[in-house]
């Protein structure tokens, strides 16, 4: 009995030893999630977590991903920065040094992403963020990319198209929190209102967090903008804006340079407040403007989670779509290789082909570059309106 | 600059300021009779906020009814909290505040777990714009401010006059000597906590409608409130009120020529002021 059972054993260690090159080995492939997920812009960080998961359980689904001989089922770790910088150097060290992540797939808000690559860059990790800022992207900051077209591509588009539009509008008065994503806003939006002959009728930030805006709001509109523009906002604190901009009388049209859910912005301004804002950095998924795939990941995003998505949770569902891709065609995780397969050739994602561009604007391509859809909200829906070129993606 | 600008700023100032000087109103009661700084407070702000939600946006029951029943929810909940944790800490005020910046975090991960962690927005309960004087207001901040006026009333006379209020004031001057006279110390202790966390409550139900609601919505209020009771003296009533109304003041001018950053900073230079000049406030026993 005992020298069977031996030899069992050892038949069974024999067939997997001598199986094991044969077959993939399925292994686990850890991709890090940063984001703000409580606080103001935890908006931010939940669609980025919802992108990224759709993603990774639709590969794992399939059976897992295939790089080289091996097949990886894909695993995510998240961690919440609040969208405090401290915290997101924190938890980068954590996601690298910790949990030992070659890939981090994930990030908003500019002052955390200049934190989370103080650890990404030295250890060569590949990063993945929707950041706004000219900081985030550069030669010195070879590993990281921006998946989501930023106020450098969008503003001098959209406010080209608001001067043919609304030739009327003169003054407009724009407003960020006083942090790198919305001192990078409000300079690129200046910089495009100066270009196209707008006058700046207020260049205000306000601190994260703020709920009650009168005070500010009151001086904003002292200047008397024709257009109000909720720059680098998120959808909450852009939602108390504009609800409070119309308490206090402001008439106006509307903007959100930054813009990126305005379905949050209609439940927390109301549909009064809310009518009429344009955003040229949404994406609708809803739109006859978008691909297939975009309208299926945006169905099933709603099936799932109760909620329509923004451009955040289909820019990282794409993003983790581009990386994953790029991964097998290198048939390596060794991010120089990656690095390469991204760079080297064009892969297709729900954005369609996918362009890297910005080495006008960064000295880098590592911005992905698709074109700007204006949404605008009537009647408390949201409805695309036109569609513009970056003026990079028209190069 | 013109008066009407200025007239604007101060006004924008003194309606949320009032709201304000409810929760420091609740803080400034627990720590006079219990001697104990919760700094959990916000936390009570954001369940009365929640209770808004749930009642008035989700069940559609009327905003003054729903305000009733948010003071009475957290107002329980802070009774619960006193007996199952701080009536063990009275007078040691170190472990309380210890204590109450765990419960903080407790209460503030429930919150999230619980409700998410997205704003959730609460239709106003009063629609249209009121103007007068060059100057303009929305009916939902003029009611918010004139209720918080008249809850502040009620609390005053209900100290001043009826017999719990009267014991309260007795065990905030000399607790022992009141429980010689025969003041029941445990129950005024459950219904000071009680009534000043249903001041929260209440704070954050009448806000509800004005900013939506989030599991972190009590952090700001518990700051601003922490400076008005400085301020105007700890454990002083008429105290919270003047100094509600200096950091309303203040801050509404402030704005004027500052960005946001710099005003925020207007009320803990205020707080520096006063300490050094007054230490124990401007109204501080």
């Amino acid at each position: 009995m005992r020298i069977r059972a031996i030899t069992a054993i050892v038949a069974i260690l024999l067939v997997a030893a001598l199986g094991a090159p044969a077959v993939a080995q399925e292994k686990t492939l850890t991709i890090g999630v940063l984001g703000p997920l409580s606080g103001g812009a935890a908006a931010y960080g939940v669609e980025l977590v919802r992108g990224a998961e759709m993603r990774a359980e639709e590969i794992n689904k399939a059976g897992g991903l295939k790089v080289g001989n091996d097949v990886y089922k894909l695993k995510l770790v998240t961690y919440d920065h609040k969208a405090l910088a401290a915290d997101a150097a924190t938890a980068a060290n954590k996601l690298v040094h910790q949990d030992r992540v070659k890939y981090i797939i994930g990030n908003a808000v500019g002052a955390t992403c200049n934190a989370a690559q103080t650890v990404t860059e030295p250890q060569k990790v590949l990063f993945a963020f929707v950041c706004w800022g000219t900081a985030n992207l550069g030669p010195d900051k070879p590993h990281s990319f921006r998946i989501m077209l930023s106020q450098w591509e969008v503003a001098e588009p959209f406010y080209r198209w608001v001067k043919e539009k609304h030739p009327k509008a003169k003054r407009v008065a724009i407003i960020s929190p006083n942090d790198t994503s919305g001192k990078d806003t409000n300079t690129a939006v200046v910089k495009a209102l100066r270009g196209l002959g707008f006058e700046v009728a207020a260049d205000e930030y306000y601190e994260r967090g703020t709920k009650d805006f009168y005070p500010i709001l009151t001086k904003m509109l002292a200047a008397k903008p024709d257009m109000l523009d909720v720059a680098a906002a998120p959808p909450g604190e852009a939602g108390l804006i504009l609800k409070q901009a119309r308490e206090l009388g402001f008439k106006g049209l509307k903007g959100w340079t930054a813009g990126v859910n305005p379905v949050t912005v209609i439940g927390i301004a109301g549909k009064e407040a809310a009518e009429g804002v344009w955003s040229p950095a949404n994406i609708n998924v809803k739109s006859d403007y978008v691909s297939p795939t975009v309208r299926k990941f945006g169905e099933e995003y709603e099936r799932r989670y109760r909620e329509v998505p923004g451009v955040i949770a289909v820019a990282n569902y794409a993003a983790f779509d581009v990386f994953t891709k790029a991964m097998q065609a290198a048939r390596s995780l060794d991010t120089d290789k990656v690095l390469a397969a991204l760079t080297g050739k064009p892969f297709d994602t729900v954005w369609g082909k996918l362009v890297l561009g910005g080495k006008e604007t960064y000295g880098i391509d590592r911005q992905f570059l698709y074109p700007v859809v204006i949404s605008e909200i009537r009647d408390g829906k949201v409805v695309d309106i036109a569609q513009v070129l970056p003026a990079a993606l028209k190069k | 600059m013109s008066i009407d600008l200025l007239v604007q700023a101060l006004l924008n100032g003194f309606g949320l300021a009032m709201v304000y000087v409810l929760v420091a109103l609740g803080l400034t009661l627990i720590f006079s009779i219990l001697e104990v700084i919760n700094f959990a407070h916000g936390e009570f702000y954001m369940l009365g906020g929640y209770v808004t939600y749930y009642v008035f946006a989700v069940f559609g029951l009327n905003y003054f009814a729903t305000l009733g029943v948010a003071i009475m929810v957290v107002g329980l909940a802070g009774v619960v909290a006193e007996r199952l944790v701080f009536r063990h800490l009275r007078h040691k005020t170190l472990n309380a505040f210890i204590v109450s910046l765990g419960l903080l975090w407790v209460l503030q991960a429930s919150a999230q777990l619980s409700f998410g962690v997205l704003d959730k927005p609460v239709p106003s309960a009063f629609s249209g714009i009121v103007r007068g004087f060059g100057v303009i207001m929305s009916m939902e901040r003029l009611v918010v401010t004139l209720s918080a006026i008249v809850l502040i009333v009620a609390l005053y006379l209900f100290l001043k006059w009826s017999g719990p209020g009267r014991a309260m004031r007795a065990v905030a001057q000399d607790a022992d000597a009141a429980a010689l006279q025969g003041v029941n110390i445990e129950l005024v202790s459950a219904l000071g906590f009680g009534i000043g966390c249903a001041l929260a409550g209440g704070a954050g139900a009448l806000l509800a409608p004005v900013f939506a609601v989030s599991p972190a919505m009590g952090a700001l209020p518990v700051v601003k409130a922490f400076i008005i009771i400085i301020v105007g003296g700890m454990g002083s009533l008429p105290g919270a009120v003047l100094g509600g109304l200096l950091l309303g003041c203040v801050e509404g001018i402030g704005s004027l020529f500052m960005g946001s950053a710099a005003v925020n900073v207007l009320g803990f230079l205020m707080v520096i002021v006063v300490l050094l000049v007054r230490p124990r406030g401007l109204l501080g026993a």
